[in-house]
């Protein structure tokens, strides 16, 4: 029994030591010429690829401060976390953050789950704490705290609704979503009421769970009822197996997705599945904006892959984050908190956007359409545009 | 909705449920074997499947048939190459499923049954966590080993990928139960299934015939993981997790032990969750997995076709 248990605990050790570690640095004593910015991200498990892509964009931006001499002379320096895609982990590293660590200001997460459970003990804390991503509503409800640089998912949700019958005059919808996601249902109830608002009919609905690789009875179900169009709310892993389920079963009509689509592999893992189908997202790669440009070329040449949307928004989060710093007059997290309620057309790489009284980034969704092997802006919709 | 409508939809279902229920079956063998010889479930089976995709990814991706950037597209394989590539998996994966066997379970053998089924959970979480860290998180594109073609069979649309996946499922099905039943290695198996220690007085290599076992159910994950990666070409470090409980649940429904009773359940399994699924609410197709386990161990405790076994006390 006790070389039983020698195994078990080998093996414990072992899985332990492949799971990616965390960078903490050492809470050391209150240094007077440094910012502690407390990052909790996904850095392992199922949802590692956000985290990572997210964390490029703010250690990009950080540096970037760092090398201009920081911010008042103070050097910015991240205390990062994994949340280990889970909402429950995201909660301890968040008090870990809050009360050791003791951050001046939080950033994360991309899952809505996670901003949710770790917003209450900033909250608490008084740190204030900016999601670069999290798109569901109820994130900023939970106190005068929390932040976020992203448009909202009802924003999303209807903006793609206008788009689908406004633009491509489409009359009849299908949803395919993910039963147990947040986010997918969050958006697909969204475009549902947005849509049959309108004037739309949604003829029929196939939801999945989450994890599921194989979508060929959901696609069975929505073939019959013959949609114009179908609303696909899921992430880039899914959309290109339920592209190419769709279309082995000989359905032409267009998919129209959400920003979870986006990703450098979008287009090769759809293969030609996705080509002229529909996407939202939070700003246009092709965009001559110099700043988005300069944002494009600074992430190639630093980390030698192309960035994604969770790259430009914890970048942008991170610079928001600065001039809250300026504006607030401080960087105490009292003065940074005063300081994000007050962004004003902050011109970012996600686009020029104000913080809102319920502490949320006003910014416009470009709708994109998927080419051979390009992605074309067509159409810009407005906050003011959606009712 | 129309009467016709319901019988195309019916009939689809059927389809993509027949599919669907040959890579449980696949993967249920696995399970079957290893605890016919041993009753031990061996959880780490469905990270050898994860492992069968990976492998035939990488030598693809070597051989030069995978875009290095993302934005490329893939070239097709020549299918002479793509069985090398799958022999070669389905060869490496014995070798871990052997190895597995080695390392993690052979020392605690008579450690009771508690001991290894724990260090299987260990082996499986090590493989799906050791994955992430060697392969990465995000999904990779499985390379093209066959163009997608669509055959149409009245109201029915049935891709060549899901036709393979069949016809390949019966194959190896039919050649494992000749093995078993017909060969000197699968008597062994057989008679080691049947009482370890008689077998072992009777001159047969435990040890030898119980890492065979591993490796032909592990051979057959591979092949599995390359079916499924052909039809699904996105592949994950965690892509093992949803169907080896799946398989696992056929294993059980079909009977754990028996190797027609992994095909029966595979397939019952397979079939009732598309149909149900699809007639009802796709997204209770899972529950419809465990609720069909429920009512058959209620009234069969062993299985569809398991053998009735006595507790010997």
């Amino acid at each position: 029994m006790r070389t039983a248990l020698a195994l078990v605990m080998a093996f414990m050790a072992l899985v332990l030591s492949f799971t990616p570690g965390c960078k903490d640095k050492d809470p050391d004593p209150q240094a007077a010429n440094e910012i502690k910015i407390g990052v909790f991200l996904s850095l392992s498990d199922a949802n590692a690829d956000f985290g990572k892509t997210t964390l490029n964009g703010i250690q990009l931006a950080v540096d970037e401060i760092n090398e201009k001499g920081g911010v008042n002379g103070k050097k910015l320096v991240l205390v990062t976390k994994d949340t280990r895609s889970s909402p429950e982990q995201a909660q301890t590293v968040a008090k870990e953050l809050a009360t050791q660590d003791k951050v001046a200001v939080a950033i994360g997460s991309v899952e809505s789950g996670q901003s949710i459970k770790a917003a209450p003990v900033f909250q608490e804390a008084g740190i204030p704490m900016v999601s670069p991503s999290s798109t569901n509503p109820e994130v900023t409800k939970q106190g005068d705290c929390i932040f976020r640089v992203c448009y909202l998912d009802d924003f999303q949700g209807a903006s793609c609704a206008a788009f689908a019958y406004k633009d491509l005059e489409f009359r009849k919808a299908a949803i395919i979503f993910a039963q147990d996601d947040d986010y997918s249902k969050g958006l697909a109830d969204f475009f549902r009421k947005s849509f049959t608002a309108l004037g739309g009919t949604i003829v029929e609905e196939a939801a999945f769970q989450g994890k599921a690789s194989e979508f060929k009875d959901q696609v069975t179900k929505i073939a019959a009822a013959n949609p114009d169009v179908i609303f696909a709310p899921v992430y880039y892993g899914s959309i290109g197996l339920i592209a190419r389920d769709f279309r082995k079963q000989g359905v032409k009509a267009p998919l129209l997705g959400g920003d979870g689509w986006e990703s450098p592999q979008l287009i090769q893992l759809a293969g030609e599945t996705l080509e002229g189908c529909y996407f939202g997202y939070h700003y246009d790669p092709e965009d001559s904006d110099p700043k988005v440009q300069g944002y494009l070329k600074a992430y190639k040449a630093k980390f030698n892959t192309e960035p994604n949307s969770l790259s430009a928004l914890g970048y942008d989060a991170v610079y928001t984050v600065v001039k809250a710093i300026e504006l607030g007059g401080g960087d105490t997290s009292a003065q940074i908190k005063d300081g994000l309620t007050k962004i004003k057309d902050f011109h970012g790489v996600t686009g020029t956007y104000s913080i809102d009284s319920g502490r949320n980034a006003q910014k416009a969704i470009t709708m994109l359409k998927i080419g051979g092997t390009d992605l074309k802006k067509v159409k810009v919709i407005q906050p003011s545009d959606i009712k | 909705m129309a009467e016709a409508d319901i019988t195309s939809q019916l009939l689809q279902y059927s389809a993509n449920g027949l599919a669907k229920g040959s890579t449980y079956a696949l993967m249920a063998v696995g399970y079957t074997l290893v605890y016919g010889v041993l009753q031990l479930i061996n959880f780490a089976h469905a990270e050898v499947y994860m492992l069968g995709s990976h492998f035939a990814y990488y030598q693809a991706r070597w051989a030069g048939y995978l875009p290095e950037d993302s934005a490329g597209k893939p070239e097709s394989v020549p299918i002479g190459l793509a069985l090398g590539f799958v022999a070669v998996a389905m060869i490496a994966c014995s070798l871990v499923g052997m190895l597995i066997e080695r390392i993690a379970y052979r020392p605690l053998r008579n450690a009771g049954r508690l001991a290894p089924l724990i260090t299987a959970i260990g082996v499986s979480l090590l493989l799906q966590y050791g994955g992430q860290a060697v392969f990465g998180t995000e999904p990779k594109l499985f390379p093209t080993f066959m163009e997608t073609e669509v055959y149409e069979l009245g109201p029915i649309k049935f891709p060549n990928t899901n036709v393979l996946i069949v016809l390949t499922t019966v194959v190896l099905m039919t050649a494992l139960t000749l093995f078993v039943t017909k060969t000197r290695p699968g008597a062994a198996m057989r008679a080691c299934s049947h009482d370890m220690k008689t077998a072992r007085l009777m001159g047969i290599n435990v040890n030898a015939t119980i890492s065979l076992t591993f490796g032909i159910g592990s051979a057959m994950a591979a092949v599995a993981g390359v079916l499924v990666a052909m039809d699904q070409p996105a592949i994950t470090p965690l892509m093992g997790v949803q169907i080896g409980l799946k398989a696992f649940v056929a294993a059980v429904v079909g009977g754990i032990g028996s190797i027609p009773g992994a095909a029966l359940g595979g397939l019952i399994l397979g079939v009732s969750e598309s149909v149900v699924g699809g007639l009802w609410e796709t997204s209770y197709a899972e529950a419809v997995a465990f609720v069909f386990l429920i009512v058959v161990l209620l009234f069969k405790p062993s299985g569809l076709l398991g053998k009735a076994t006595r507790e010997k006390v």
